[in-house]
């Protein structure tokens, strides 16, 4: 269809799409609030994006032109991403108000169909954001990068989040590679940060050798299965899937071992970019000798990207015609119990080793891991309840339980940024006055930093999934999909059971944290820590602490029905 | 009717020897789609055997510009006998300055670590464990 143009028309083509007919004239019309159309171009959709790529420049000219005595590097990336947020907010309640029923099956695809612009996207594009903001202002308030260092530490972190806004709409095989690339070298970077420290180098070095090297393992998947295919766009994957293993007699010849291998393959690239189990290990050693602050970022907005993208090259295989590919649904059902499997012992794996753990840093790098484990869990059960098909013909039905499912992890994820930041930026506020992140030296805390405690404590109890806390409602939601799950395989219902048994024993390596600020006293020699709540420090954590208590309380309904409303958007 | 845009994918060693022996008689060995992707296998397959058996940091990271470029190896030949087409051209460009930009990175934090330690062996990376 290509061959038939001459280079002009092409140009023509790709120039219409990307600025659309008549692109000055529509920018008013979205921000009234209106959908963008398709004649507004894919400039217009992609503009949280674009005003990001605009701060990284800003960045760079403020430490080009000597400016940066004038305009901090701090004060240029709070504004952009506080403008880049209330722009994916706004794109956001477009996609929303606009007649909740009909915008369900808006799929808008941006630059030629490589990525795509529907309410799944903007949503994890409000969270990324909102959780860049938030990390601007934490590293802001402890003072992380120096003023000097200043733009290259934000372009770093705002390079990474461009990657990750790519993750979360790519379309495309080849924007799954880029979008992991492009989050991760920065990420590399950015562990390294503290710069002659032998701990962050190493952890540098060790987070670069290894996710180089499953970065690499995944791309060859990724030119296996394009190659089986024939094409890298996620909407025609699964008819292709149809074509080549649809008919296909049900024996291991070439095609359905090459279409397994690439399967595997790709999710190694995930499991290492989620830290499950047995590419786990460079998580700990990264996030310990990384910054605190740098920790958190990775484990929550790495994460959340990576799910996001795990899910669409999920759903891009799986495709919306479950019912036609006959061979490949107990494939799925069967991959979905593995996933969930695999999420059991990585829960259980990350959850035993945060026992011995003496460093906040790496107890929460564990404490992560399990997390992530958790999450994988309602993924494992979106598969499994979406390839149910011997057990509910009713293919409305099934879309309807996994929409569940994937609601549940959305909520968790929502949740989970905002217990584990707030646990790193106690961490963080801590290690400034103590010059110490060892648990046992968080002695008397209660008695000198009152805030400190208070937050440290709802965002412990949230962790561990207490009930007045949103990380209970998370965990609650995620669990009752697995038990769903259950009815159409027994396994789902032991990944439950070790799930429960998980939680309880995550309790003791929790509470031994809270043991430490409330009970024992403090050390002799130990300087005072005094951070009231009036200061800016003691106030960022107590918001985070209530939003915490929020999102399990009065916030829970908000939540999880916008979360159940994007999650409907995946499913036809 | 074979809807497969794959044509076929050499598993069995033996007739990949069988294809490829030396045949004094017929000098002309037909080049097709397989014998790119072997290629691209043994390049893939010497970098992971280079990624976990070298102690020295660089030749690690060679060997994950190994993988990388097995991997391109596959896109360029799918893209030249699937329907594949340019799309696989397109990201083998893609994949060549992702790898740049890595390596750049990487030899970064490479010197950074041979500043701290004097060393790159992977195996002096030792003092975060537990």
């Amino acid at each position: 269809m290509v061959c038939d143009m001459n280079f002009s028309e092409l140009l023509q083509r790709v120039v219409q799409d990307t600025v659309g007919t008549n692109p000055f004239g529509d920018l008013g019309r979205v921000w009234q609030g209106q959908q963008p159309t398709l004649s507004d171009g894919s400039l217009l959709m992609f503009l949280p994006e674009l005003i990001v790529v605009g701060t990284i420049l800003a960045l760079l000219f403020v430490r080009l032109f000597d400016l940066d005595k004038v305009f901090s590097g701090q004060s240029v990336a709070l504004l952009g991403s506080t403008v880049a947020l209330l722009v994916a907010v706004v794109q956001f309640l477009a996609l929303k108000n606009f007649d909740g029923a009909a915008s369900d099956a808006v799929h808008k695809t941006m630059f030629t169909g490589l990525l795509v612009y529907d309410a799944f996207g903007v949503f994890f594009k409000v969270f990324l954001l909102l959780f860049l903001q938030l990390v601007v202002y934490l590293t802001r308030l402890t003072g992380l990068p120096d003023r000097e260092d200043a733009p290259d530490f934000y372009t770093l972190l705002f390079g990474s989040t461009l990657g990750m806004l790519l993750m979360i709409s790519s379309n495309n095989l080849l924007m799954v590679f880029l979008g992991i690339e492009m989050t991760s070298v920065p990420s590399y970077a950015m562990v390294g940060f503290l710069k002659g420290r032998r701990t962050s180098s190493e952890a540098a070095f060790k987070y670069v050798v290894y996710g180089a090297g499953a970065a690499g393992v995944m791309l060859y998947g990724i030119s296996l299965l394009a190659g089986l295919l024939g094409t890298t766009n996620f909407p025609e994957m699964a008819v292709r899937l149809n074509m080549v293993i649809g008919t296909h007699p049900l024996k291991m010849d070439a095609t359905l071992l090459t279409l397994l291998l690439s399967i595997v393959m790709i999710l190694v690239g995930f499991a290492f970019k989620l830290s499950i189990f047995p590419f786990h290990f460079w998580g700990p050693d990264a996030f310990e000798g990384a910054s605190t602050e740098v920790a958190g970022f990775l484990s929550v907005a790495s994460k959340g990207a990576a799910f996001a993208l795990l899910l669409r090259v999920l759903l891009a295989l799986v495709g919306p015609t479950t019912e036609q590919s006959g061979l490949m649904v107990p494939v799925y059902f069967y991959l979905g119990i593995a996933i969930s499997v695999l999420a059991a012992v990585t829960a259980t794996f990350g959850n035993l080793a945060a026992y011995s753990q003496n460093n906040i840093k790496r107890m929460l790098a564990y404490s992560t891991i399990a997390h992530a484990g958790y999450m994988l869990m309602a993924v494992g059960a979106m598969l499994v309840l979406l390839n149910a098909t011997k057990h509910v013909p009713d293919a409305q039905v099934r879309w309807d339980l996994a929409t569940r499912a994937v609601e549940g992890l959305l909520f968790y994820l929502w949740v989970y940024m905002l217990m584990n930041l707030g646990a790193f930026a106690v961490a963080a506020f801590i290690r400034n006055e103590l010059f110490s992140e060892d648990i046992t030296d968080f002695g008397g805390l209660w008695t000198q930093a009152p805030v400190l405690t208070f937050a440290m404590a709802c965002c412990m109890f949230s962790l561990i999934g207490m009930p007045p806390f949103g990380g209970f409602t998370g965990k609650f939601m995620v669990f009752s999909s697995l038990f769903q799950a259950g009815h159409y395989h027994w396994a789902m219902w032991g990944v439950l059971a070790i799930a429960g048994l998980n939680t309880v024993f995550s309790l003791f390596y929790y509470v031994r944290v809270l043991k430490f600020m409330f009970i024992a006293p403090a050390k002799d020699d130990a300087r005072r820590v005094k951070v009231p709540l009036t200061s800016a420090a003691g106030s960022y954590v107590f918001a985070l602490a209530v939003l915490v208590l929020w999102t399990g309380m009065w916030g829970a309904k908000y939540l999880s029905a916008t979360a159940h409303d994007v999650a409907s958007v995946l499913f036809p | 009717m074979n809807h497969s845009p794959v044509k076929f994918f050499p598993v069995s060693v033996k007739a990949v020897l069988k294809k490829y022996r030396f045949d004094p008689q017929n000098r002309g060995l037909s080049v097709d789609l397989s014998s790119y992707l072997l290629v691209g296998a043994v390049l893939f397959v010497a970098g992971v055997v280079c990624m976990a058996t070298k102690r020295n940091g660089i030749g690690v990271l060679m060997g994950v510009e190994l993988v990388l470029n097995g991997a391109n190896i596959n896109f360029v030949a799918f893209a030249n006998y699937t329907k594949l087409g340019l799309d696989g051209q397109v990201i083998s460009l893609f994949v060549i300055v992702l790898a740049a930009a890595e390596a750049a990175v990487a030899l970064a934090i490479a010197l950074s670590f041979y500043n701290n330690h004097l060393t790159i062996d992977v195996d002096q990376a030792n003092q975060l464990q537990g």
